[in-house]
């Protein structure tokens, strides 16, 4: 099927919707919602909407768009490249959204999912889940959800939602219209493979229930969209193909596509999500390993080693360059509870991070090929930092997460000196067999021009940030040119400039390294289809002026 | 020379939930640790071993059968041996039974000892009582709260930093003696995937009660002086005050209401 019809959502009123006016408002008493993580800063825009219900989310964009205003929808502010950063009109914060709706298994695939609206953060889900306690289902009015909840309780087995990107404060639904990933998209792919169904409310204020599997494309490339009032709308979709690697730039295209899968990554340009159905999977024990190294180039040997090694299943697959590992011991120097590890050992160079099966209760469990595989690459297992209790997973992960979190601190720390200095993060990917070659670009790119500098990141994808630090606007200017040569690179190697932070606001110029101008047209023609006044998200991917 | 930590194993979350019916601790779900203070204990154990040669470290719980998970971790983190103190006669044991069996294993296993650590306490009983009173038993002498612990005196004596009310004093005693450890500038361990793997290679000795000949009046409930008759939360903590998503004059209000009410301001 291919024909689909929006509905109208009971419409509140428009002015009980809990709001704030005026900039110079917004900007005393809501500062939070003038960036996101990527530090971009707002422009001046005049409202500032908090929807509590899918209702209230209907009467403010009808509004909106009777009144041709622009509005750019924030969930938790927790992207990278400014997608909810306002520039004009208004702010939509679903952050009010936030309940798990339904935990039930799935008779056809027998599994367990998650219906929760956009806003329920990851940690909190993830807390939810190791804990098998969600109040609001067990105090819910529906009979059957509470049915559901308690035969989940019942079920032995614990359960997790395997996208994993490392801003666990990320919103559920963010983490879907970014298409998140993370570590764990090295063994579970990215979060595209486990949504299963989505409500998205589109510019005119109706919106569309897509379950996964219901509505695929024509044999001639269409979907047709038709709202309340019989008019429709055609969406021809892309044909350009997809790279070979993880990617969040542009609009999802395969040949019979599902539409999920067109709105899933699409930076909310097309619609807003306000309820998702995911999938989880059996939690497994497991073990995180810190294998420390000697140089840079070892880690990224043994990465591909250990990628190649078919026996040897790892969930991820991660690395610290030696730089990286210098910014925390100067961290660990200052204050050596604050990284929550013990001292990284003085030689160590460079770190490889992952994570496999490992039952701590199960003897004689064979680890030879992978003390093989480590030795072959000159490193040994005794040299590495190994944790399987949970605590320890955690505290491996917040270690994870230290490096990300102090860059965007000493940004923050220069930002105070130069204002229009911001986070410059490379998000590239490249397919197998090119990382090293990607890497000694990098490298002698950033040393050439004595700039600070680290990387880490997901290395088994063959996707590692590599992280600027300018000291000053000159450097920052360096640093964009750096940038837009690696992504050339990449791309020339049939990689992707955004494998997982997207494009929004920052990195709308690198879409063009990756695709024609007929192709961004595509994209812009489904934009014109869904949202002819090009109301939602304005120079969010692209222009907000849609090709005619 | 050969160092005795003494360990527990304790829920993993230290807001464990009773069950208002039975009044008893919700274990379902509840994953078990190595108690933390322990882990410091063994944390110095692994110390003194590492900048004198010649240390053995021997630890020891009293516990279930699932307690030589916590052996383990302790071998992973260092420790060469374990003695798991089991039997089913030991279940009940309070405080003073608890560190009479530890304190008889001590002396018939491991009747060579120099040093006893312990953590200064379990984070699920928060009795600090068993340390002492082993060291008691014995006939040691004692050292609580240390968060230092170092041989000195050519490994004749043990040099310890305490944690004061208002700072630390240093003690010294003469070797065999038992000191409890608080949390100090610890910060925990990384055990490598090698020491993971090798921990499962290392012994661990089970010991019954029969092995250790105490007689059955002295053991478990039977042993015991006390009894817990109800376990309840610590009343909760009143929390910050936290004003959101106010107007600046709103929020100005609430919290000049806030301070009158505190008698902070007039």
């Amino acid at each position: 099927m291919y024909e689909i019809h929006s509905k109208t959502a009971p419409e509140a009123d428009f002015a009980q919707v809990k709001r704030v006016e005026g900039f110079a408002t917004i900007q005393a008493d809501y500062p939070a919602y003038l960036s996101d993580e990527s530090k971009l800063s707002a422009k001046p825009f005049e409202y500032l909407f908090f929807p509590k219900s899918e209702s209230e989310l209907a009467a403010v964009v009808k509004r909106l768009n009777q009144q041709k205003v622009p509005f750019t929808i924030a969930g938790a502010r927790t992207g990278l490249v400014g997608g909810c950063v306002p520039q004009e009109g208004a702010l939509i914060s679903l952050e009010y959204l936030d309940k798990v709706m339904d935990v039930y298994r799935d008779v056809p695939s027998g599994e367990w999912r998650i219906k929760a609206q956009t806003s329920v953060s990851l940690k909190n889900l993830d807390g939810m889940l190791r804990a098998k306690q969600m109040p609001f289902l067990e105090q819910s009015p529906d009979e059957l959800v509470r049915r559901h909840y308690a035969e989940f309780r019942e079920d032995p087995e614990q359960y997790f939602y395997p996208p994993d990107p490392t801003e666990m404060s990320a919103s559920l639904g963010g983490s879907v219209v970014t298409n998140a990933s993370g570590a764990r998209t090295f063994r579970y792919g990215p979060t595209r493979a486990w949504v299963r169904g989505m409500r998205v409310f589109l510019a005119n204020g109706e919106y569309l229930d897509i379950p996964r599997g219901k509505y695929l494309s024509s044999p001639e490339g269409q979907f047709i969209v038709c709202d309340s009032k019989g008019d429709a709308a055609v969406i021809d979709i892309p044909t350009y193909p997809q790279p070979r690697t993880k990617c969040t730039a542009g609009l999802f295209s395969a040949p019979r596509m599902d539409l999920i899968d067109l709105f899933i990554g699409s930076e909310g340009v097309l619609g807003i999500v306000t309820s998702v159905d995911i999938a989880l999977l059996r939690r497994e024990p497991k073990v995180s390993i810190i294998q420390f190294v000697d140089s840079d180039e070892q880690a990224v040997q043994l990465a591909d080693a250990l990628r190649a090694e078919d026996r040897i299943q790892l969930d991820f697959l991660e690395f610290y360059s030696g730089n990286a590992l210098n910014l925390l011991r100067r961290l660990q120097s200052e204050e050596p509870s604050t990284v929550g590890m013990p001292p990284i050992p003085e030689s160590a160079e460079a770190a490889v991070f992952f994570e496999m099966s490992f039952d701590p209760h199960q003897e004689n469990q064979d680890f030879s090929i992978l003390e093989m595989v480590i030795r072959s690459c000159g490193a040994n297992l005794e040299r590495s930092w190994a944790g399987y209790e949970s605590r320890e997973l955690d505290r491996f992960k917040v270690f994870r997460h230290m490096l990300p979190e102090t860059i965007n601190s000493i940004i923050a720390e220069r930002k105070k000196q130069y204002p229009g200095i911001h986070k410059l993060g490379t998000d590239m990917a490249v397919p197998d067999g090119h990382m090293s070659e990607m890497w000694d670009l990098y490298r002698s790119s950033c040393e050439g021009l004595q700039l600070e500098w680290c990387a880490f990141g997901h290395i088994g994808n063959n996707h590692v940030h590599v992280n600027i630090l300018p000291k000053s606007l000159e450097e920052l200017e360096k640093g964009m040119r750096l940038y837009e040569i690696f992504a050339q690179r990449a791309v020339s190697l049939g990689g992707s400039v955004s494998a997982e932070h997207g494009i929004g606001k920052i990195k709308a110029k690198f879409l063009k390294y990756m695709f024609t101008a007929e192709q961004i047209d595509q994209m812009r023609r489904i934009k014109k289809a869904l949202d002819p006044q090009g109301l939602i998200n304005p120079n969010d991917i692209f222009s907000v002026e849609v090709a005619a | 020379m050969k160092i005795v930590v003494c360990v527990k194993q304790v829920p993993e979350v230290t807001n464990v939930q009773v069950d208002p019916k039975t009044g008893t601790l919700i274990r379902e779900g509840v994953k078990s640790i190595l108690n933390p203070f322990c882990e410091y204990a063994l944390d110095h154990a692994v110390r003194i071993k590492n900048s004198v040669p010649d240390v053995s470290i021997i630890v020891v719980t009293m516990g279930p059968t699932q307690a030589r998970d916590v052996l383990i971790r302790c071998l992973e983190l260092g420790a060469d041996e374990g003695i798991l103190i089991t039997d089913r006669k030991f279940a009940g044991a309070d405080t003073w039974a608890t560190s009479w069996t530890l304190a008889e294993a001590i002396r018939k296993v491991i009747p060579d000892y120099d040093l006893v650590l312990a953590g200064k306490q379990a984070v699920d009983g928060d009795t600090a009582q068993v340390g002492p009173e082993i060291a008691e038993i014995l006939g040691l002498a004692q050292i609580t709260y240390g968060v230092d612990v170092t041989l000195s005196n050519n490994r004749r004596q043990v040099r310890v930093t305490v944690e004061v009310e208002k700072g630390y004093e240093v003690l010294e005693t003469s070797l065999p003696a038992l000191v409890t450890c608080s949390k100090g500038e610890v910060v925990r361990r990384a055990p490598s995937f090698k020491d993971v793997l090798n921990a499962r290679k290392k012994p661990i000795r089970v010991v019954s009660a029969d092995d250790l000949a105490i007689p059955e009046e002295q053991l478990g409930l039977q042993g015991s002086y006390t009894q817990v008759v109800k376990v309840f939360p610590p009343p909760a903590k009143k929390s910050n005050l936290l004003l959101q998503n106010l107007e600046s004059v709103e929020a100005a209000r609430e919290i000049l209401a806030f301070l009158k009410e505190k008698r902070f301001v007039e």
